[in-house]
């Protein structure tokens, strides 16, 4: 123990200020840090307010391109012309690569962005078309 | 101390003072005040925001966040915080949804569903598994929380990566739940109007209680606020700090296993991903609600208000349809500035 | 001689405690000047507000004339006034050099920004030179003797030109050689013109290289005297300074039965070695002993929150195991710790919380809780112990030294104790709430409990003690009756194995 403790730096100087313990910042340089921060805050909401809308991508998988589509919340999708891909049938656009949940393009409005998936079935000529079904 | 400096000072500066008092509330009080100004501004913009569903809405998807907090706000009293709280949701709503499936693609020789109470009794033991790893390292080790938690996060999301592996399944997402499990969780509790509130809301509030029952009227409660406040205080007033800080982060993990349990249901299905980032909104909420990083501090209502004001400041800006590349940078700023206006709040001036 | 160094009725205050009311120091250039005081008299908090560690309430300070106010002890550093602590906060792991001109390295030249190792080590050899200390500016500190890193610490200040150069208790760790050494370098500073304030509680030293002597007790001015015109006694009385007479309260507990016995004590990881002694029902037990002693150590050890190598405890004629706080609460110990706000206190929990903590199991209705039960407890704890607070919700950090550790007292009564370890009960508190602190333990021992009383105030052991257990460098020196023994008996003992 030494003196310098005994003459309260001890007890004085660790305030139990938890994770906080060893802060040295000043109240008012905190001020100015907190006041700066929520001014950026607020400017980077409004940026992203501006520059809101969700973008629908279509993934063909193999197909012919689609062209991606802007759309707000609550949006409902314009349905895309049908890919075309060789030797397959187009099946319709799905939430997933796997193609397990379909997107109902009349029913399901637009939350976020996202990527649908075309779904392909081998042409009916041939019978298995295991790969696709959900 | 403010008190005795106006009082110990001239007339002449009380308005100054009085300047300060406002100046002193408006930064208190900023988080509160944007979030505010924001929602007026929503809903002026998208008057639908205020609407039923969208309220409910908000309700539905607060109550799915609300256990995970109340799991990690123990834990920030401890001066800690565990990050690993999201990977523990994710394999357990990948265990539940694994096992309350009719498809059965990670156990192949499993033909029928086991009763849901035994899924959920496997999750919240798995998750009290973890929690109790976090405890012990950080109780005995004296390690800082955070490497921990890190250092089993990623161990669980290896241990997510392997289990979907399991089987048939080949890592690819889980869906297909039964029936049973789906409703439990999902199925209606009553309907405002036409809008159905979701069972999950009701289990949420349950918890809730059971929370601040064992916060406010146990002595484990009292124990983790003297543990938080001073630890060296608390182990020589005869508090068992080693097993109060184990308890604290089991606790932890079984509220992070029940918010996946629902999560899996909730979202009808689960990946590797479910559950990703879900501490950080977990964290952001403690803060906002009062639940301080200078320990010893928080109150369950806090929790459940930060909650809420994050679930409305992102179902907010959902309807303006900001992407969520942005609310990643949105989350990050209010955790800061949730962080630095609870830092000012503490610090004694010298 | 004109004053280099002025400082005028600074006064600070902590929360509870008036640390420095109106304190005036003047320190001359070329002389070495003393400061001295009982612990807690406020030395090093006035050196703390010298250098900016703490921000003084009020009163000025003059460096030359010309009132400054340092920030920060850099600042301080920059202007010429230079502290060489006694704890020494260097770079350990870093050579003598790094550490010298650490903050401020020497670059290559004005264009090129690379720092010069040569510049550096070519001035730390100059510095060594003028001041006569033989290290290599190359070695790394952590391999040099606690003597030469001191040096070290000196030649930094010197390098800066100081003019102010306080010493901190610098000759604590220091043989006696070693202490000529450090006398030489002073009193060649002090020819130099700079002014020395030298902190520290060895009288002779203070006689011998002093020229001045200011003298502090409470946080107040006693006396600045010329050292030539000063005899020990007379320190020793401007020191303590205080009438002996209605300090404390009458003493009328009766001391019964042996009903504690320590047998062999010995610490694992402090110097506590083979301490025995049996203590009487109804008795308040002293200890004294300087700091670091061992006198902490053996509550520790008795309490079970220190590791024990060996050593028994007995109460009541059976073995008490003691390994850990909890299991010496339910063996009916109590122990109220020396660093109250590091260890006593839940600083921003209320006072109900701070004072049921240790009692929790007693107010369970059921598995929960009851409001009700705690909240007569802590009712019952404010009265017994005339707690100053307005309510129970009270933050606990907001209250005074004294109120703080009277809630901490009936913390501890509230577990039904047989045996009280008190560490430094009146540390940081106020002369009237010492009183009643006092009272407190002699009612406690009245009831029929034991009272063990760590202090370093030796009046204090003196007054409120039945017998007194000195303890000098972790053993046993010697145990006196209180009644019938003298501080200069004490002191004696305490230095017998130093």
């Amino acid at each position: 123990m030494s003196s310098e403790e005994r003459d309260g730096k001890k007890p004085y100087e660790r305030q139990m200020r938890g994770l906080y313990d060893r802060v040295n910042l000043s109240v008012g340089t905190l001020n100015r840090i907190i006041i700066v921060l929520s001014i950026l805050l607020v400017a980077v909401i409004a940026f992203a307010i501006s520059k809101s809308g969700y973008t629908v991508t279509f993934d063909s998988q193999g197909g012919t391109a689609v062209e991606s589509q802007e759309r707000m919340y609550g949006d409902l999708l314009d349905a895309p012309e049908d890919p075309t891909r060789q030797g397959f049938v187009f099946t319709g656009w799905y939430r997933d690569p796997d193609c397990t949940v379909v997107w109902d393009m009349e029913g399901e409005e637009v939350a976020e962005s996202l990527t649908l998936y075309a779904g392909w079935a081998e042409e009916p000529s041939d019978v298995g078309n295991d790969s696709v079904l959900p | 101390m403010a008190d005795n400096k106006s009082s110990a000072k001239e007339a002449s500066k009380a308005a100054s003072q009085n300047k300060k008092k406002i100046g002193d509330i408006l930064l208190n009080n900023a988080m509160y005040i944007i979030i505010l100004l924001a929602v007026i501004y929503i809903s002026w913009r998208v008057p639908a925001f205020l609407g039923l569903s969208s309220i409910v809405n908000i309700i539905s998807l607060t109550a799915a966040k609300l256990p995970i907090a109340l799991g990690i706000g123990g834990c920030i009293v401890l001066t800690g915080t565990d990050i690993s709280a999201g990977r523990v949701v994710g394999l357990s709503a990948c265990i539940s949804a694994s096992l309350l499936t009719t498809t059965f693609k990670v156990f192949p020789d499993m033909t029928s569903a086991p009763p849901i109470i035994v899924v959920f009794l496997i999750v919240i033991v798995v998750g009290g598994v973890v929690g109790l790893v976090n405890g012990f390292s950080v109780a005995n080790f004296k390690l800082h929380p955070f490497i921990v938690t890190l250092s089993t996060q990623l161990i669980t999301y290896g241990v997510i990566l392997m289990y979907l592996k399991n089987g048939t399944n080949n890592g690819q997402t889980l869906s297909g739940l039964t029936d049973s499990y789906r409703s439990l969780v999902t199925g209606t509790l009553f309907k405002i109007g036409n809008v159905a509130v979701p069972m999950y809301v009701l289990y949420a509030v349950i918890l809730t209680v059971i929370m601040w029952i064992i916060w406010n009227k146990t002595t484990f409660g009292k124990n983790m606020f003297a543990v938080g406040s001073n630890e060296e205080a608390a182990n020589v007033s005869g508090v068992n700090v080693t097993r109060t800080i184990m308890m604290v982060f089991v606790l932890a993990g079984v509220m992070y296993a029940i918010t996946g349990f629902f999560d899996g249901a909730r979202i009808a299905s689960a990946n590797a991903n479910t559950g990703l980032n879900y501490e950080c909104d977990a964290i952001a909420a403690c803060v906002i609600g009062g639940v301080s990083f200078v320990g010893g501090i928080g109150r369950i209502s806090g929790i459940v208000v930060g909650v809420l004001l994050l679930q409305i400041i992102f179902a907010g800006l959902n309807f303006l349809s900001v992407d969520a590349n942005m609310l990643y940078i949105i989350k990050g700023l209010i955790i800061l500035i949730a962080c630095a206006i609870d830092m000012r709040k503490y610090l004694v001036r010298k | 001689m004109e004053a280099l160094l002025r400082m005028e009725n600074i006064c600070k205050s902590f929360p509870g405690v008036k640390a420095l009311d109106n304190v005036s120091l003047t320190v001359k250039a070329g002389t070495v000047h003393a400061l001295m005081g009982e612990n807690g008299a406020g030395k090093s908090t006035l050196m703390k507000c010298l250098f900016g560690v703490y921000s003084k309430d009020s009163g000025h300070i003059y460096l030359d004339g010309k009132e400054v106010s340092f920030r920060t002890s850099k600042e301080a550093l920059e202007n010429g006034v230079a502290m060489v602590h006694q704890e020494l906060n260097q770079a350990l792991k870093r050579n003598v050099m790094d550490n010298m001109w650490l903050g401020r390295f020497p670059k290559i030249s004005k264009w090129c920004p690379l720092t010069s190792e040569k510049k550096m080590y070519d001035a730390t050899k100059a510095v060594f030179d003028k001041l006569d200390v033989h290290v290599d500016p190359k070695t790394v500190m952590s391999t040099m003797p606690v003597s030469q890193r001191q040096m070290v610490e000196i030649a930094k200040a010197v390098s800066f030109n100081s003019r102010v150069i306080v010493f901190d208790e610098p000759t604590s760790s220091l043989t006696e050689e070693e202490v000529e050494h450090l006398f030489r370098i002073i009193n060649m500073l002090r020819d130099q013109g700079c002014g020395i304030i030298y902190i520290s509680h060895k009288m002779e030293e203070i006689l011998r290289i002093s020229d001045e002597v200011t003298i502090m007790r409470d946080g107040q001015w006693v006396a600045t005297k010329a050292a030539k015109d000063l005899m020990m006694n007379e320190i020793i009385r401007l020191m303590v300074g205080r009438e002996l007479t209605n300090r404390y309260p009458e003493k009328d507990n009766v001391v019964g039965e042996p009903m504690l016995e320590v047998k062999n004590m010995t610490a694992e990881y402090s110097l506590l070695r083979d301490v025995s002694f049996v203590a009487r029902q109804g008795e308040v037990l002293g200890v004294a002993g300087l700091d670091g002693s061992g006198r902490t150590e053996l509550l520790e050890n008795i309490f079970g929150i220190a590791t024990r190598r060996s050593g028994e405890v007995w109460l009541h004629g059976k073995r008490m195991m003691n390994r850990n706080a909890r299991e010496s609460l339910r063996n009916k110990f109590a122990m109220l710790t020396e660093e109250r706000r590091a260890t006593g206190i839940f600083g921003i929990r209320d006072i109900q919380a701070n004072t049921t903590i240790s009692s929790l199991p007693k107010y369970k209705n059921g598995p929960f809780l009851s409001d009700k039960k705690m909240y007569d407890a802590t009712e019952w704890g404010i009265k017994a112990m005339e707690t100053k607070t307005p309510s129970q919700k009270t933050q606990i950090r907001s209250l005074s030294g004294g109120n703080q550790q009277k809630v901490i007292l009936a913390r501890w009564l509230l577990t039904d104790p047989e045996v009280l370890l008190l560490d430094e009960p009146t540390r940081g508190i106020d002369v009237g709430a010492k009183y009643e602190i006092y009272e407190l333990i002699l009612n406690l021992a009245k009831q029929g409990k034991t009272v063990i009383m760590v202090s370093s105030e030796m009046p204090e052991l003196l007054g409120v003690c039945d017998r007194i257990l000195v303890m000098s460098g972790g053993r046993l020196a010697g145990e006196v009756d209180a009644r019938n023994t003298s501080q200069e008996e004490i002191m004696t003992l305490a230095a017998k194995y130093v």
